[in-house]
């Protein structure tokens, strides 16, 4: 690794992807600002269909890394990334990152072709909502063959988004091992009743939901091949860690303008805070930070765009960065912003919780350093 | 425009020409024999120093003469005048040949003083200076700082007083690298004492071994002199030598230094390469604390290379730098801290007391040396002010705390 051998150029923002920032920045300005977010968070979904329903179907958003053969839009992970930057921003509460890359990952990576082509073309239309269980944190859930097909028992806990999800996907323990399974929580024509509970956990991050899912005997269908699971499973945690790494990279980006903007215009002792030295030093080392978690993220995003050897290396190395700059940038969000950053009503606590809640989600900076430390040999030998 | 060879083309087209002209490097195989030392500055004497400094030359020049150096300057130069990034592309192949590692007067002379002369230097200067200066015939040091005048460089003492066709200089420069091999100094003087301090200073290039100047060196906390003091007697300048208009030398001055952050983003990626060898080789497993620790200074290396290449393609694509080009240096210094960090604790006692063991006591030079790159070239704290008004657009210090 010591011979970074990557062409510069895809460290840099193509045309494109630079018009859809701008489009997705417009658009979440006009409905995702502060006060939305608030709202949407508050209501019964805990996001905004309309506005999920304008990102699938007018800009495309959820279908970008999807190929076209499945309802997809056929770019890659680089442009996908984009749109999370942005969400990430804004702390959109749409379940993105749990439809679109988790069950999307999830799903392409089984190469299920049958499962693909009954969910994925959903997935990118925006019709469906979609989370993983038993991926993140383990679960205890068996699949047994019942006598109108599979059924799902047990339960799972911290899935993301997941009480309203309308199709979820689980690792469960079956007779000859541990298998995928797609379920729909709430069936489609009241074919059975409720044989899954949901309840919604009360979280640190309320733009992002938890749920405890308990199985009760849920009818699923097998997704993929058993003994795959380790590869899929793989496949969505490297995925999520690319994601959440570029959200990192919006919400830190967000804590850094609103804080020069703030600094530059409150003034103490007759001058604006931003012209002391221990206030524009901070916000120095905070934009060293941003740059590096900036740069580390565009690199895990082209190797997850090519699925390239180095992506285990590069995932993780970019959570180590992008979480140390989002925990240092909503620091300093409330620190610098003084008695107004510690109200409830200042978005700024909204982007700490995040920050915290995210790392529980696929490993805080010091989980992902042991596990680099595997990946390249920093381990000592035996003597 | 179309001569320009693609990236790989060129890449492949270096390695050929190294490999007939250098000796490829020592395998990391040979991890435990061989050169040890990871000096950040090099602890030689005069001779040493001066012999050094010859084999770095001829390793240069027999690039400038094979058409390998000066890549981005134009014919006339002595380039090919590709595109700057081409540069970088053929250091990471040079990387792999067991070249002479070069001295900060060498980027010094090529990197910052030969591009100010091509900025603001007459025609008749640069037909003199260029070509000597980009073959290293000429070695230039930068004649800066003053006792009196470090991090607020503008406060310079030293008198330039006009004296027929010429200036007659007097005063005392400090911390000049390179300053016994260098040929050329450029020296920071102030012409008029009566206007604004940034108002009234110009630009020379001395001789070095002008009548007047005394070069005297400074040892430095590594125990060696890579640095020295400069004093100027009365020292005679021809107008001739004058870099840039009278009174405008703050303008050339900060040419030179926005040139010398830009070149100090690779910084520390050797060492740190290495600590990380060390990590890998350690003759006992390493704790979980210490995998961490080797794994943070990885993620660093990473994320300093990496914006290393976001500013090579912003230039590739005709684009503006942004925010990348100016945290580099930031990068490099903690980069050397941490790897001073992890060395420490990997190696304990062998770094504290000379075993004899290779590749352990050696490393005392880096833990000595890298305190100095978060002061020269601007120091760590300068570069965050840097940052925050010009990156970020905060308002400047208030007038009186820096006159
Ligand atoms: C290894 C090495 C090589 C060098 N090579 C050369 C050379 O070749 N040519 C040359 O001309 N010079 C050279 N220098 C000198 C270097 O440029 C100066 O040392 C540097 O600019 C700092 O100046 P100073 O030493 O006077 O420290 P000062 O400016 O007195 O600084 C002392 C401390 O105060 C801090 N400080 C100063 N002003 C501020 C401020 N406004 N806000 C916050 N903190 C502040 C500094 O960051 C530093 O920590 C070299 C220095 C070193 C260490």
């Amino acid at each position: 690794m010591n011979r970074l051998d990557v062409d510069p150029a895809v460290l840099l923002e193509s045309e494109e992807r630079r018009q859809l920032r701008t489009v997705l920045r417009d658009l979440f300005a006009e409905s995702c600002g502060p006060e939305e977010v608030r709202k949407q968070v508050e209501s019964a979904r805990g996001h905004d269909q309309a506005l999920w329903a304008r990102l699938a179907g007018e800009i495309g958003v959820h279908g970008l890394a999807l190929p076209e053969e499945y309802g997809g839009g056929g770019y890659t992970f680089a442009e996908l990334a984009v749109a999370l930057e942005e969400a990430g921003r804004v702390l959109c509460p749409a379940p993105l990152l749990s439809t679109v890359v988790l069950a999307g990952h999830a799903l392409l990576g089984s190469g299920d072709r049958r499962a693909c082509e009954r969910w994925l073309p959903g997935i990118a239309s925006g019709a469906v909502t979609a989370t993983v269980a038993g991926f993140v944190q383990a679960a205890d859930v068996t699949a047994e063959r019942g006598p109108d097909g599979w059924v799902l028992r047990g339960e799972a806990d911290f899935v993301p988004d997941g009480e309203g999800a309308d199709l979820l996907l689980v690792v469960a323990r079956a007779p000859d091992g541990e298998r995928l399974f797609a379920c729909e929580p709430v069936p489609p024509h009241g074919t059975h009743g409720s044989t899954c509970d949901r309840t919604a956990r009360r979280v640190l991050d309320p733009t992002r939901r938890q749920a405890l899912v308990r199985f009760r005997g849920t009818p699923a269908e097998p997704v993929g091949e058993p003994g795959q699971v380790s590869g899929i499973v793989d496949a969505v945690l490297g995925a999520g860690r690319v994601a959440l790494a570029a959200e990192h990279v919006g919400g830190s980006a967000h804590a850094l303008d609103a804080t020069l903007e703030y600094v530059s215009q409150r003034t103490q002792f007759g001058r604006a805070i931003g012209s002391f030295q221990a206030v524009k030093h901070r916000l120095a080392d905070l934009l060293v930070e941003l740059e590096g978690a900036r740069s580390a993220s565009a690199y895990a995003s082209a190797c997850l765009a090519e699925w390239t050897p180095e992506l285990p290396v590069a995932a993780s190395a970019a959570a180590v960065a992008c979480t140390g700059a989002y925990r240092l940038a909503t620091t300093e969000y409330v620190q610098l912003h003084g008695g107004i950053g510690f109200t409830w009503e200042h978005p700024a606590h909204l982007y700490v919780r995040r920050a915290r809640a995210d790392e529980a989600l696929f490993g805080t900076a010091d989980d992902h350093r042991l596990r680099l430390a595997g990946l390249l040999g920093l381990t000592g030998t035996s003597g | 425009m179309s001569d320009i060879p693609e990236p790989e083309e060129f890449r492949a087209e270096a390695r050929r020409w190294l490999a007939g002209t250098a000796e490829r490097r020592a395998a990391r195989q040979d991890w435990g024999s061989g050169d040890d030392s990871v000096a950040v500055f090099e602890n030689w004497t005069e001779t040493e120093e001066r012999a050094h400094t010859d084999r770095i030359r001829d390793w240069e020049r027999t690039r400038y003469d094979q058409g390998w150096g000066a890549l981005d300057w134009p014919p006339e130069y002595g380039g090919r005048e590709l595109p700057s990034y081409y540069e970088q592309l053929y250091r990471t192949e040079e990387a792999a040949f067991d070249v002479p590692r070069r001295t900060e007067v060498f980027p010094v002379t090529q990197q910052l003083v030969a591009p100010a002369i091509r900025i603001w230097g007459t025609d008749e200067q640069k037909a003199r200076w260029l070509r000597p200066m980009l073959r290293t015939d000429e070695l230039a040091c930068q004649l800066f700082s003053e006792t009196e005048a470090g991090s607020d460089l503008a406060a310079v003492r030293t008198r330039a007083v006009r004296e027929g066709d010429g200036w007659r200089l007097r005063g005392h420069k400090v911390w000049t690298s390179g300053a016994r091999v260098a040929t050329w100094g450029v020296a920071v003087c102030r012409t008029d004492p009566d206007v604004p301090k940034h108002a009234g200073i110009t630009v020379f290039l001395v001789r070095m071994d002008a009548p007047g100047v005394t070069v005297r060196p400074i040892r430095q906390m590594t125990g060696g002199s890579s640095f020295n003091e400069v004093y100027l007697d009365d020292v005679f300048v021809p107008d001739a030598d004058r870099l840039g208009p009278v009174g405008q030398g703050w303008r050339v001055t900060l040419t030179v230094l926005a040139a010398e952050r830009l070149d100090s983003g690779s910084l520390g990626l050797d060492n740190a390469d290495r600590a990380l060898h060390l990590a890998r080789r350690l003759p006992r497993p390493l704790t979980g604390g210490e995998r961490q620790q080797a794994a943070d200074l990885f993620v660093r290396t990473l994320v300093q290379r990496l914006i290393g290449l976001r500013v090579t393609a912003a230039v590739a694509a005709g684009r503006e730098p942004g925010a990348e080009a100016s945290v580099g240096k930031l990068h490099a210094t903690a980069t050397m801290r941490a790897t001073t960090d992890l060395v420490q604790q990997l190696l304990g006692p062998r770094l504290a007391a000379d075993t004899g063991e290779w590749g352990t006591f050696a490393w005392t030079e880096h833990l000595l040396g890298a305190p100095g790159y978060r002061i020269a070239g601007g120091s760590d704290e300068i570069q965050r002010t840097i940052l925050a008004e010009r990156v970020l657009g905060l308002p400047k210090e208030p007038k009186g705390a820096v006159s």
